[in-house]
């Protein structure tokens, strides 16, 4: 059985994956949204997402909304079959392995 | 790194969680578009009847009618929004839409035949109560917003028929169809 993987482990960040795992694929989420989803603030949302945005597991994109800043973020393919990896090691875990 | 069997039953619960909520808020943003067109569809015929009652039968039809049609315009682009075979969905959907609304006339059909309601009032009254408590009873499964709407609905609804029955119509216009269109939008903000 392989091991947890320690970045997405941890709980916020494991709240995050698995609320845009639950996209469908591509699908992006807003950064206000998904923050008000998981409860969190704006500085500690950054911080998690950028370590997930570093391993190549979310894509964040920026633009405007007129003159609104806009983040979003999606899970990449990279992300989902990590999340998915994770997810299975947890099973297993759970079902007497490892 | 270690993790104990605690932490990989409250990591998954955690996960359950999540998706949960993202499931529960893409269905309520696929229905917000529905309770909108038929908050509409109340306000349009409620008020048209109020004005001009010999024409009710006909702006109930129309209402309906061009409700029920855009409703199933509406289903068939979002099914093909999901990532389904092209085409075979869109049959789904519209068959589907088509089956519920079936199914729905035939049981307004009979508690009107049953209740043999006396007036166009109690007839208006018996149809719409039967839709807020659908959504109550639907909340309970798929989201407190559902049933929100659903009761907000039905209290604007049985609030005019107890105590204005003479406004009626119009209440039902403003309140019927204006907490349907509300509830729309609100869910759109989930």
């Amino acid at each position: 059985m392989e091991g947890p993987d320690e970045i997405i482990h941890q709980s916020m960040r494991l709240k995050i994956t698995a609320t845009l795992n639950a996209l469908s694929t591509g699908e992006q989420m807003e950064f206000n949204k998904l923050k008000a989803m998981l409860s969190a603030t704006d500085g500690n949302m950054a911080t998690h997402l950028a370590a997930l945005e570093k391993a190549g597991y979310i894509a964040v994109q920026k633009d405007f909304v007129g003159k609104k800043p806009r983040t979003r973020v999606a899970l990449t393919r990279t992300g989902r079959k990590a999340f998915e990896k994770h997810v299975a090691y947890l099973k297993d875990l759970l079902n007497g392995g490892g | 790194m270690t993790v104990s069997r605690e932490e990989a039953a409250q990591a998954l619960s955690d996960i359950n969680r999540a998706s949960d909520k993202v499931i529960k808020r893409a269905g309520y943003r696929h229905g917000a578009p529905f309770f909108i067109l038929w908050g509409l569809v109340w306000m349009f015929a409620n008020g048209a009847s109020w004005f001009m009652p010999e024409n009710r039968g006909l702006f109930w039809g129309a209402g309906v009618g061009l409700g029920m049609v855009i409703s199933t315009v509406m289903g068939v682009m979002q099914s093909r929004k999901l990532k389904y075979e092209p085409g075979t969905m869109d049959m789904r959907v519209g068959r589907s839409i088509g089956f519920t609304s079936l199914i729905m006339f035939a049981f307004i059909f009979c508690v009107v035949w049953i209740a043999r309601p006396e007036s166009n009032i109690q007839v208006n009254a018996i149809i719409s109560i039967l839709f807020p408590f659908i959504y109550m009873a639907a909340g309970i499964w798929a989201g407190w917003r559902l049933f929100a709407i659903g009761l907000v609905t039905a209290v604007a609804i049985m609030g005019g028929y107890i105590w204005l029955p003479e406004y009626f119509e119009p209440w039902m216009a403003v309140f019927g169809g204006g907490s349907l269109i509300a509830g729309g939008l609100w869910l759109r903000t989930a």
